[in-house]
């Protein structure tokens, strides 16, 4: 049996086809989330890459921001849900999950058998997500992908607000002002991003195993310094992107009678 | 009138406040607004005038702007918006409680920004319980009762407030009553629930108190409805039609509440103890308990949250947070600690009068309804 999960987020849509509700028959991830044509394609996409056709799918779940406006299913479920089973799949002791994605900062408590005990999300404001990155990344003009290359050579990190985007804006203009080296401004940019999300988490509390899902989660940078604020290491997988569709998939089959 | 004729009226109500103020003024009555959360209502229907509840509404504010910084409670800075636009015309005053710093700060900007509409504060004492607190309560009243008089040409007696007093302790009964049976009837949404609850502050209490009776009794005699999945909510205000719609479409079912506009208010009874009917009402301001913005350094508002939920059945409760509520915010942690020794799910959105968007509190709700 072969289902699909759509994770329509704020910058991107990911899609994965999960064969019995357990393999990883084939997987899309396109910049261009909800609103533009990123989801449709994303659904041919991962169509091409499992070498299937939408009739062989028995099931359709869309998760994210957008879940609601996808067209390809009327089946819809939060995408904390979808993170928390999908990072269930991935790593079965994980009982604490940290989601940073593009516009918001989610952390998930499990139990062992990968319920969700509890979460918190962050308020409506862009620090502490993927999107004070990319403006951070904007700013020293480099690519978002490099920021964590940045950071692991960094020798002193320099102290950036976790308050406000806005403000940490100035901060890093006044750093380069001061030619601060760019290492040490974006390892300081990473640890601002780890110190707003690692007290969401500890409000919570953190259990380990903890891991990362959601595309900040390919930044190393921001990684490590969550394992400092934290005090924990982060497991983290390749497929952490990926994880919330991973989970819409697992649901879809699920309710279609695994 | 049938169920739905009846939720229609309290709808009709709810969604139409200023419609509703007009009808008492061409009526020949004198309306006088009341803030949140506390005002002695009973002593302005004793003097024959409309108590009007003013908790602000959702709308874009620009003008309150002039006077509140940014971070401040939407519901004061709507209040005032509300007041500069002309909204509370014809009122002939409004009465502020001190009950948080908000309060006593729009007390002070509503003199300036609605001259039009007199300023009548209600100061009550931090300490309400002893006897000396009591004194102060009641001479908050009498003061009061002093600007009323002056704003209306209205006059008190104690005599006129005694039967006030059964009115208002005639609703309260009806109101703790009708959440028992809307319980015990899925069928009837959360938005309709929140227009009944809403409804309450636009009408003289005897008439809204006869709607809730013929509910009760159409309730009891109509069958129940699919059964949904039951919470509790706790918080200030829950009445955006763009949260109570996202709660119904995601099958839950409110099921007993905290919430300061609903049923906080219908907690506490006038006692018959006390000298006057003055004393009375006095009395009851000691009585009162379990609210964020009433002194009480054991917080047993906290435990008794998760008393209740237990009680009525509810699977979690919902805190709705009004952003930058300082007494709601201290509180939290407290209620999330008692809910989680009883075992009952908790969660937490934040909500204030200029939302517009809802996506944030949808995705939380429907996780919360995965976890319940």
């Amino acid at each position: 049996m072969y289902t699909l999960g759509i994770d329509i987020g704020s910058t991107t849509s990911k899609c994965v086809i999960l064969e019995d509700g357990e393999r990883i028959a084939g997987s899309s991830l396109l910049v261009g989330g909800i609103g533009t044509k990123g989801p449709a394609q994303s659904v041919e996409d991962v169509l091409r890459d499992a070498s299937l056709t939408r009739a062989d799918l028995s099931g359709i779940v869309a998760t994210g921001y957008g879940r609601n406006k996808c067209t390809e299913t009327d089946q819809q479920a939060s995408e904390l849900t979808c993170h928390a089973l999908g990072a269930h799949m991935i790593f079965p002791e994980v009982r604490t999950i940290i989601d940073i994605g593009g516009q918001d900062a989610k952390c998930i408590s499990l139990d062992a058998q990968g319920r969700m005990l509890s979460f918190l999300m962050n308020d409506k404001c862009a620090a502490g997500t993927g999107r004070f990155l990319d403006v951070m990344a904007n700013i020293l003009a480099i690519p978002v992908g490099e920021l964590g290359d940045y950071a692991g050579r960094s020798v002193s990190p320099a102290a950036i607000s976790s308050t406000c985007t806005v403000f940490a804006e100035s901060e890093v203009i006044s750093q380069l002002a001061n030619e601060t080296p760019m290492e040490d401004i974006v390892a300081g940019i990473c640890m601002s991003v780890a110190t707003r999300v690692s007290s969401l988490a500890k409000r919570m509390g953190v259990n380990p195993d903890v891991c990362m899902s959601g595309g900040v989660a390919q930044n190393s940078g921001v990684r490590h310094a969550l394992e400092v604020s934290l005090g924990q290491p982060i497991l983290f997988s390749p497929l952490a992107q990926l994880f919330g569709a991973i989970g819409a998939a697992r649901l879809a089959w699920q309710k279609a009678g695994r | 009138m049938n169920v739905q004729e009846l939720l229609n009226r309290f709808r009709e109500v709810a969604a139409c406040p200023r419609a509703q103020m007009e009808n008492y003024l061409k009526s020949g009555k004198k309306v006088v607004l009341t803030a949140p959360v506390y005002t002695p209502e009973e002593i302005i229907h004793s003097m024959g005038a409309v108590p009007f509840g003013a908790w602000g509404a959702d709308i874009e504010l620009n003008e309150s702007k002039k006077y509140f910084p940014a971070f401040i409670c939407s519901i004061m800075q709507s209040l005032l918006e509300i007041g500069i636009k002309g909204g509370y015309r014809g009122a002939s005053a409004i009465v502020i409680p001190s009950l948080c710093d908000s309060l006593k700060v729009i007390g002070q900007n509503w003199k300036y920004a609605v001259p039009s509409i007199p300023f009548i504060p209600m100061t009550y004492p931090q300490n309400r319980k002893p006897d000396f607190g009591v004194a102060f309560t009641k001479a908050g009243y009498e003061r009061v009762i002093s600007d009323l008089g002056k704003a209306t040409g209205l006059t008190f007696d104690d005599a006129a407030l005694g039967s006030s007093i059964e009115v208002y302790n005639a609703h309260n009964a009806a109101m703790r009553e009708l959440v028992g049976v809307l319980a015990a009837h899925p069928e009837v949404t959360n938005a309709q629930r929140s227009d009944i609850f809403k409804s309450a502050f636009f009408m003289l209490k005897e008439e809204h108190t006869e709607l809730v009776r013929a509910l009760i009794d159409a309730l009891g005699a109509a069958e129940a409805g699919p059964a949904k999945t039951p919470i509790m909510t706790t918080g200030i205000i829950a009445d955006a039609a763009g949260l109570t719609g996202i709660l119904d479409d995601c099958g839950l079912q409110i099921v007993c509440d905290d919430v300061a506009a609903e049923s906080r208010q219908y907690a506490t009874d006038t006692p018959a103890e006390g000298e006057t009917n003055l004393d009375r009402l006095a009395l009851k301001f000691r009585n009162m308990d379990n609210c964020s913005v009433l002194y009480d350094q054991e917080k047993n508002r906290c435990k008794k949250i998760a008393a209740d939920a237990k009680a009525a059945g509810a699977k979690g409760v919902l805190v709705i947070l009004t952003k930058f509520c300082d007494p709601e915010e201290f509180d939290y942690p407290l209620i999330k600690k008692a809910c989680d020794a009883e075992g009952i799910p908790v969660t937490v959105i934040e909500v204030d009068r200029q939302m517009v968007n809802y996506e944030q509190a949808r995705t939380a709700i429907e996780t919360f309804r995965d976890i319940l």
